[in-house]
């Protein structure tokens, strides 16, 4: 109770600066950086103080929750943190502190907006982690998706604005489904808290669950691009400035990832998901998602459609091997989750630096661009490694459980899809480094000789990534504490088998 | 009886937002699903009472349901800021294309 | 093939929510342990006669402060999409008749807009209407005076410090409930003797205030943002 003081606030200091950045511009448009730089910095250490006291070392316990306005859960909202909430809320905190600083030097017009809309995005993400009550959780998607469309949308151009109105008809309907399930509950229960829903959902007659189950899932697959409706994810997560595109691509899709895990094994009654035809349905579209999105990214000649597109594919693979739900599966999926978004971050980033020097983003047109940054260039490298899955780095080890959880379970479809994906991956990467490194034949759009311009804190901010890739590929075993919790808290009460890796 | 008018008018919209092919008749359509799932959503928890507002010279009255009028106040809120967001960008996509038609802009269509 | 997959989407749900109305309309609605409690005792813990503004601005706040940051967004959003070298097109409205019979409704109109603001504990009403007719206000000023009206009297930037303190004044109405009951949005109402009164004590007020004025100005600042036009070639 101690420490629950910090929940609200994680939500509230973001809206808080988003709030005061407008005043800010009109009053002393130069304290607009420091306020940011020193509200992000709160929030990350908020967020790793919260890490600190619920790891071994702090010896405080989960789970914790905290009551807004005094009002305990059947009358009001109350926030909520248990281990799987600290894993994403640390995360988010995370990536967004990067994202922030890389952002301070990549974004060039329109910064107030810009912060304006990242710090919303900032707060309705911990607000979608932390709420436990299903009508705040669909207040704060919509959030999400009215703060995003504008960023998506931030460069002007066509395509951008193309992009966004795709995006933001995709999420308008991912929002509607949600909020039929949310009246289908409400009408059939009389409650909105997540813990209450969780106590009597069981005792509806079966077809209604199943209905309100299949309205939940169609949200839920719109929102995380899978197979009928991944066309939008691919436009919208390419036409970003590149920091939007890793907040999309790396953070976002998590989040709802997030948002999946919470709904469908801990609110609604996953014993009778699993008994029905709709795990397994939801389970192949996840897989063949997967495997389309590697098959799309293979032909792909944009490098940023590319990578979207490889988004597309883990998370149908992430999405698949929750759904196994054994204790292997869970843990390799949530360890993929975690290594997918600092992987997929560090490209985007990384691609968002090279790409300020060619005249598009076709693969081709990046002939000899590598160069320009030796180090960055080997970043790159290091991180589409991990992302092909070679030994110490972080990919190859959530992956490895994931194929693992597969076997085990006699999906042998998801084993192949899994190797078949990371054997896609090397030819379309390896032809993007190829044309990289390639020395360049024509002037390219800045010369060589020219000095790049100075970026300092952008290659502060990938290479924390790439470390972050190294150092959660060698030493993956120290999130295991957390991990364990989560997938514990996922899993009903029964005697599993130990976890891989130990705990 | 009642709800099944409000199925057939969500099942409009719906058709309206899936065949239409201009951005803005698509969006009424959306418009339309989304009031009727508020109106079905506000009548089938309305029990023949009064307003949900106490009268303090008249207390014990039967009083409706305040949760589902304050949920439905909220998700139009969140509707009318969306689709005003959607309109803006229909507006700068009127620069690039003097059309919004869904398969005449390229990036589009499918 | 897209059409035929989409009527397949379409007939599984009307199947399903015909297969839904059907089960919810023999089962009936009854209400839930919460919603017993706000229509019994809701008025006497929150000081608010009009339930739907107790659960908005008490109860369930936190969602409201999301529904206000959602309108603040869209507001920033389409700023920054919208903002261009603008300038207001035109100054000639409507004729002198209407011109002098809106300059007679408009206090009237300002009144009642602050009065469903004011009023929004007790009456239908609350901070989101109010806030909905200040903002048409500046609309209809457009329609009737020209869009140069409003724009040379109140300049983008003092709605824009309107709105802000608007939302100021609502997380403000937050930090006070900790101080003074020890929650986050906590409501310090506690004297059964104003209850019915137009001052009563509590965040109820202050929150539907700052709403109303959040909401007012963010309309009128998206009003404003999509209809300037743009002056080609200069």
């Amino acid at each position: 109770m101690r420490l629950s003081f910090l929940l609200p606030l994680l939500i509230v200091l973001p809206l808080l600066t988003a709030f005061l950045i407008p005043l800010i511009d009109i009053l002393a448009i130069a304290l607009r950086k420091i306020l940011v730089i020193i509200s992000i910095s709160l929030e990350l250490v908020f967020s790793l103080s919260l890490l600190f006291y619920f790891s071994p070392l702090g010896k405080e316990k989960l789970p914790i929750s905290y009551y807004l306005g005094g009002w305990e859960p059947p009358l009001g909202i109350s926030l909520s943190l248990n281990h799987l909430g600290l894993i994403f809320s640390m995360l988010v905190s995370v990536s967004l502190f990067l994202i922030t600083l890389y952002s301070l030097e990549y974004i060039e017009h329109h910064e107030g907006k810009y912060y304006v809309l990242l710090f919303v995005v900032l707060g309705a993400m911990q607000g979608v982690v932390l709420t436990n009550d299903l009508f705040n959780l669909y207040v704060f998607i919509e959030l999400l998706t009215v703060a995003s469309t504008p960023l998506v949308a931030f460069d002007r151009t066509s395509s951008a604005i193309e992009a966004g109105i795709k995006y933001i008809v995709y999420g308008l309907l991912g929002g509607l489904f949600f909020f039929i399930g949310i009246v289908l509950i409400y009408l059939s229960l009389g409650t909105l808290s997540l813990a209450e829903i969780a106590l009597s959902f069981s005792s509806l007659p079966i077809p209604f669950q199943e209905t309100v189950l299949i309205f939940f899932i169609i949200s839920l697959t719109i929102k995380l691009g899978i197979f009928p409706f991944h066309f939008w994810l691919a436009k919208a997560h390419s036409s970003a400035p590149a920091p939007i595109s890793a907040l999309l691509s790396g953070v976002m899709l998590k989040l709802y990832l997030c948002v999946f895990l919470r709904l469908f094994w801990v609110v609604l009654d996953f014993p009778l998901m699993e008994a029905s035809w709709l795990k397994s349905f939801v389970l192949y579209l996840a897989l063949g998602s997967s495997l389309l999105g590697h098959l799309f990214a293979f032909q792909e000649e944009d490098l940023k459609r590319l990578l979207a597109f490889s988004s597309v594919g883990h998370i149908g693979i992430i999405v698949a091997v929750l759904l196994v739900n054994t204790p292997e599966a869970l843990y390799g999926g949530m360890l993929h989750i975690i290594n997918h978004l600092i992987m997929k971050s560090a490209l985007f980033l990384d691609s968002g630096y090279f790409l300020q020097f060619t005249k598009s983003h076709l693969i081709k047109d990046l002939k000899g661009v590598f160069h320009y940054n030796r180090y960055l260039f080997a970043s790159f490298v290091i991180v589409v490694l991990a992302m092909i899955g070679i030994p110490p780095l972080n990919g190859f080890f959530s992956k490895w459980y994931m194929l693992l959880a597969f076997v085990e379970e006699g999906i042998h479809l998801g084993g192949i899809v899994v190797i078949l994906g990371s054997l896609l991956a090397i030819p379309y990467y390896f032809r993007v480094i190829s044309y990289g490194i390639s020395p360049c034949e024509e002037k390219p759009v800045v010369s060589l000789s020219q000095d790049p311009p100075p970026a300092s804190l952008m290659i502060f901010t990938i290479l924390a990534l790439v470390v972050l890739t190294v150092v959660t590929g060698i030493f993956y075993f120290c999130l295991n504490p957390i991990l364990d919790g989560a997938v514990q808290e996922l899993l009903p009460l029964q005697i599993y088998p130990p976890f891989p890796g130990g705990s | 009886m009642n709800q099944l008018f409000f199925l057939s008018l969500f099942l409009l919209g719906f058709i309206g937002m899936l065949l239409n092919r201009n951005l803005i008749k698509l969006i009424i359509g959306f418009e339309i699903m989304e009031a009727s799932v508020l109106l079905w959503f506000i009548s089938f928890t309305n029990q023949g009472g009064n307003p949900p507002i106490y009268l303090l010279d008249k207390p014990g009255m039967v009083l409706n349901d305040p949760l589902p009028q304050a949920l439905a106040l909220t998700a139009i809120v969140i509707a009318a800021s969306n689709i005003a967001l959607f309109l803006t960008l229909v507006i700068e996509l009127s620069r690039y294309h003097k059309a919004s038609d869904v398969d005449k802009i390229k990036g589009l269509r499918d | 093939m897209k059409i035929f997959l989409l009527l397949v989407l379409f007939s599984g749900i009307g199947f399903l929510l015909i297969d839904n109305l059907r089960f919810l309309s023999n089962s009936g609605f009854s209400l839930g342990a919460a919603t017993h409690y706000y229509v019994t005792q809701g008025f006497e813990q929150t000081g608010a006669l009009n339930l739907v503004s107790s659960i908005l601005y008490d109860f369930r706040a936190f969602d409201s402060l999301g529904e206000s940051t959602v309108i603040f967004a869209a507001v920033s959003g389409i700023v920054s999409l919208l903002s261009r070298k603008t300038l207001p097109v035109s100054s000639h409205g409507l004729s002198i008749i209407v011109k002098r019979i809106f300059g007679i409704l408009t206090p009237f109109l300002f009144v009642s807009g602050i009065y469903l603001i004011l009023h929004g504990h007790l009456s239908p009403g609350g901070g989101f209407q109010g806030g909905v007719i200040l903002g048409t206000i500046s609309i209809v000023f457009c329609i009737v005076y020209g869009s140069s009206f409003d724009y040379t009297r109140y300049s983008p930037q003092s709605k824009t410090i309107l709105e802000v303190s608007g939302a100021l004044l609502f997380l403000a109405m937050g930090i006070i409930g900790i101080f003074l009951e020890g929650f986050f949005l906590a409501n310090w109402f506690s004297s059964p003797e104003r209850l019915g009164k137009l001052l009563t004590p509590g965040s109820i007020f202050g929150i539907n205030l700052g709403v109303g004025i959040k909401i007012g100005a963010g309309l009128s600042i998206i009003f404003y943002s999509i209809i300037q036009k743009r002056i080609e070639g200069k």
